[in-house]
């Protein structure tokens, strides 16, 4: 079964925030004083490399974009409010990649939406 | 934020039955009010973690942790494995005792690494590896929280 492109890119920006805490020296260095092994800091980039390699696109290149304005390109809704810029009903503009997978993005801020429930 | 507020009666397993590292992951992420697709990420994330680095500690203790866009706010939950089980922890030792972590990439309180901080701190109280094998409900677990000093 094919992953969900929007969970890929869920992934995806949870392996970023990852490998930017892990440039933070000051981070690294508090994991090594708790005790925490970080040997292998390069398979980070792997990891994020197998991931960009199963997203549409266009759908990754929409995310490069997005990124480059915000630190996080994807937000939650709840309640009908993007979380990102706390605007309401935020839906609107969509795009369908390839693989068939409805993808939304906020009016307001452009951010790509997920929903937690 | 104090450890014996986050930890209760639905977050914590003293009878973990996992034969392997993986495992133990999936059943620590049982232990929260996740959905299957969150769930799934979760362990995913989780796995990544440990490819940087195991974060079995030694002396019997692990802190799988990470953040993730599939939480909300600061979730923990503790297991414990009665035999141990490999976790290709820094002492090449059985983990016994395990801590998840996981957090959104932003938290408003920024509780994440204080808490990873303290969980560690905990870790290395001596004797407390006994302790905690001796306990039998999980009201003695949370007691054992509550007597740490800060
Ligand atoms: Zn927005």
């Amino acid at each position: 079964m094919k992953e969900s492109q929007l969970r890929l890119l869920m992934f995806l920006q949870d392996l970023l925030s990852l490998k930017k805490e892990m440039q933070d020296f000051q981070v690294v260095e508090q994991y090594e004083q708790m005790g925490f092994a970080l040997d292998k800091k390069e398979r980070i980039e792997e990891s994020i490399r197998e991931v960009t390699e199963q997203l549409d696109p266009v759908l990754y290149h929409r995310f490069l974009r997005i990124a480059e304005k915000y630190d996080r390109p994807m937000a939650p809704v709840k309640n009908g409010v993007c979380y990102g810029c706390f605007v309401s009903a935020p839906t609107g503009s969509k795009l369908v990649t390839e693989h068939q997978d409805v993808i939304e993005f906020c009016n307001h801020c452009g951010r790509i939406l997920y929903r937690i429930d | 934020m104090e450890l014996k507020e986050l930890f209760n009666n639905t977050n914590v397993n003293l009878n973990l039955k996992a034969t392997d590292k993986d495992a133990v992951l999936l059943e620590l992420i049982n232990l929260l009010k996740l959905d299957e697709k969150a769930k799934d990420m979760l362990f995913k994330m989780l796995k990544k973690r440990e490819n940087l680095g195991s974060t079995g500690i030694g002396k019997g203790f692990a802190i799988p942790h990470c953040r993730s866009l599939v939480v909300d706010k600061l979730n923990v939950a503790f297991g414990r494995h009665c035999e141990g089980l490999d976790f290709k922890s820094i002492d090449g030792k059985p983990a016994n005792f395990f801590f998840l972590i996981v957090a959104p990439p932003i938290e408003i309180s920024n509780y994440y690494l204080p808490v990873l901080g303290k969980v560690a701190q905990f870790c290395k109280i001596q004797d407390i590896g006994a302790k905690l094998k001796e306990i039998k409900e999980i009201p003695e677990f949370l007691k054992l929280l509550e007597d740490i000093p800060n």
